[in-house]
């Protein structure tokens, strides 16, 4: 039947995977009396997060009518961050697939592996280099203070949000050229051909047949960049400062700072399915939008 | 403190390729070697501050066993009691006389038996007699270590009203937004209260309405101003050097480190006046090491050796007497008040809410810092 090619596979996804989140929403319906978990059945966790209030917590000049505004607003505020990064990722790891699937005569695996060289060193080493850059007297401050361009050290560059996309956009793009690659790479040339012999323009080339086939790829590399990275914790402590906290970084707070492993839960199962419900409204959308096109 | 210098030679070019190599190559052999011995016995595995887990500060432990313990590092004592209660089987812990309640309240502290201390009939008295050394009649935690907790900055950077007259008003002055470094933690907003006049007696333990009317008012500037809320050492050490932050909450290793690379920085006497702390060990129940092998690694931290480390190389006090007889006059000499009581009468102990309080004051910091934008 195949189960057997499947068995290790599946034993690994259940006990490293399913069994620790079936603990975790064990967890979230559980409460946290001082040093002891009182473990009857409660909804408290998850109606926390939505419980209403009359007194707004202002926020970006949102505001929010809610008890304890935190998980919703570092929800919004991970998923635009992220959403931000993907954006960024895309528009950098495209041309680079572009470039290989089409432009390179011969070798391509030499270029798709110096394509990953930078992903051969430690993710954390990687957000610690983008410190150097971007610190106080990093290469960036320096190097412009060194052309003149600049008096003082730019302090803007390090510990905010904005560091924190830099770092992830970083990190992330080459996970994103390799899915976007196949799919351009599988593209039948004759198509172009075809176009081209109809007297269809370069853009409109790119426009009407290599956008539409790499569209597969291109969103599988979104989603591989966007999930992970809404729940990334380990780069906004390392460059966000203050301002730059994540929806992540609160889960580790409640866990370890704030001795609320319960809510802690709470918030990660909430901020799973607001992420998978965003994933599967996106898939819907998209498909829905192809159907119409067909029907016209 | 010798990785920190090791960073620090990196960073600056100190280092020569042959010797960047020996260490990496010692790194890579201890790497190999370091499992071998772990499957001999359970190893004693400690609970540390950053820069404690040096061999110098318990080389008695070192020469007796072989080896060194193992270490976790944790920047805050809340954490580390969380990673212990999630179940990390640490034998010893490293809390201070305000937050070692915390682990007797939680179940994990066990009495130490001072008897089996060869060090600790040298104890200055009143440390072996205060208030978080001794709990509900039984010794809980072997005073090895005790500092201060005050404002560190750059004379050159900063202004002169603030040479003149230093105050912790420092960290929630708009003028100095974005140069200035707090500590993680909820003494941001306990601080800005005694700014506003309180003394700290009255507000270590605030709560409800009272914590939130500071916490929005002290705890939100002093996030505001930071910036960053330091929980690791070398980093905040690296910025005060390259001069990107001015001020920072800091204690007495970072002058002294700072100093010796020549970078010109003062101590401040803050006119609302400056912290005292006194550390120790606590031998934890988590644990499954041979307790015999806890007690000869805390007897080690209490020896005079230890001290005049800590004291050379720190400018920390140590517990045990005899360890400012050994050690340098002129390093003695230089650290001011050499005698905790002395200390203690000069400065702000400080003090151990109660765990709903602590709780509490935990739960607020975290949001106030979640809402930062």
């Amino acid at each position: 039947m195949g189960f057997g090619l499947l068995a290790p596979a599946l034993t690994i996804m259940v006990l490293m995977l399913l069994l620790p989140v079936m603990a975790l929403v064990m967890l979230s319906f559980w409460s946290q009396s001082g040093f002891d978990i009182d473990r009857s059945f409660t909804l408290e966790n998850y109606w926390k997060l939505i419980e209403p209030s009359d007194e707004p917590t202002v926020w970006f000049g949102i505001p929010f009518y809610l008890k304890y505004p935190i998980p919703v607003i570092l929800m919004i505020k991970s998923l635009v961050m992220s959403l931000v990064a993907t954006i960024a990722v895309i528009g950098l790891a495209y041309p680079m697939a572009y470039f290989v699937a089409f432009r390179v005569r011969g070798n391509k695996a030499f270029w798709i592996i110096l394509l990953t060289i930078p992903f051969w060193t430690s993710y954390l080493l990687r957000v610690f280099s983008w410190k150097i850059v971007l610190g106080f007297n990093g290469a960036i401050n320096s190097g412009l203070m060194y052309l003149g361009l600049i008096d003082a050290p730019l302090e803007f560059l390090l510990y905010n949000p904005t560091a924190v996309i830099i770092t992830l956009a970083h990190s992330w793009v080459a996970f994103a050229v390799l899915p976007i690659y196949v799919s351009l790479e599988k593209i039948d040339r004759s198509l172009l051909e075809a176009a081209a012999d109809l007297g269809d323009s370069r853009w409109q080339r790119f426009w009407r047949i290599t956008l539409p086939l790499s569209a597969p790829g291109t969103i599988a590399a979104s989603l591989l960049v966007f999930i992970p990275t809404v729940g990334d914790y380990v780069t906004p402590t390392l460059v966000g400062g203050p301002g730059g906290t994540m929806i992540g970084s609160l889960v580790q707070l409640l866990f370890l700072r704030q001795d609320n492993a319960p809510l802690g839960s709470a918030v990660s199962i909430a901020m799973m399915l607001v992420i998978a419900v965003l994933v599967a409204l996106l898939l819907w959308a998209i498909g829905y939008r192809k159907m119409r096109a067909r029907r016209s | 403190m010798q990785r920190i210098k090791f960073i620090d030679r990196m960073a600056q070019g100190k280092m020569s390729r042959r010797h960047m190599m020996q260490s990496a190559g010692a790194f890579g052999v201890g790497t190999l070697v370091l499992p071998h011995l772990a499957n001999a016995a359970e190893v004693l595995t400690c609970l540390e501050w950053g820069g404690y887990d040096a061999a110098d500060y318990f080389q008695s432990y070192v020469d007796k066993h072989g080896a060194q313990p193992n270490f976790s590092i944790f920047s805050g004592e809340e954490e580390a009691l969380a990673k212990v209660r999630a179940g990390f089987a640490a034998d010893v812990m490293h809390p201070c006389n305000y937050s070692v309640g915390r682990f007797v309240s939680a179940g994990l502290a066990v009495p130490l038996d001072t008897s089996r201390l060869s060090n600790w009939k040298d104890i200055f008295p009143i440390l072996q007699a205060a208030e978080g050394v001794v709990e509900n009649g039984d010794v809980v935690m072997a005073p090895a270590d005790w500092g201060n907790s005050s404002i560190a900055y750059r004379p050159d950077l900063v202004d002169d009203d603030f040479k003149a007259n230093p105050s912790w008003s420092i960290f929630y002055d708009d003028k100095y937004k974005g140069k200035v470094s707090m500590l993680d933690n909820e003494l941001a907003i306990i601080i800005g209260a005694m700014v506003a006049g309180k003394s700290y007696d009255d507000v270590f333990d605030m709560s409800g309405d009272a914590l939130a009317a500071a916490a929005k008012e002290w705890g939100t500037k002093a996030i505001d101003n930071s910036r960053f809320l330091w929980t690791d050492a070398s980093e905040l050490q690296q910025a005060m050097a390259s001069g990107e932050i001015v001020a920072a909450y800091a204690w007495n290793d970072l002058i002294k480190n700072l100093r010796s690379d020549g970078i010109p920085v003062e101590y401040a006497v803050p006119k609302e006046g400056m912290f005292t702390w006194f550390c120790g060990l606590t031998l934890l129940n988590s644990g499954k090491a041979d307790p015999a092998l806890a007690y000869d690694f805390i007897d080690a931290w209490l020896s005079p050796e230890t001290g005049k480390v800590l004291i050379e190389e720190s400018g920390y006090g140590h517990a045990n007497m005899k360890s400012f007889e050994i050690s340098d006059p002129a390093q003695v000499e230089a650290m001011g008040i050499t005698d905790p009581q002395g200390m203690m009468a000069d400065t702000i102990v400080f003090r151990n809410p109660s765990d709903e309080v602590q709780t509490e004051h935990n739960r607020v910091w975290g949001d106030l810092k979640a809402l930062k934008l």
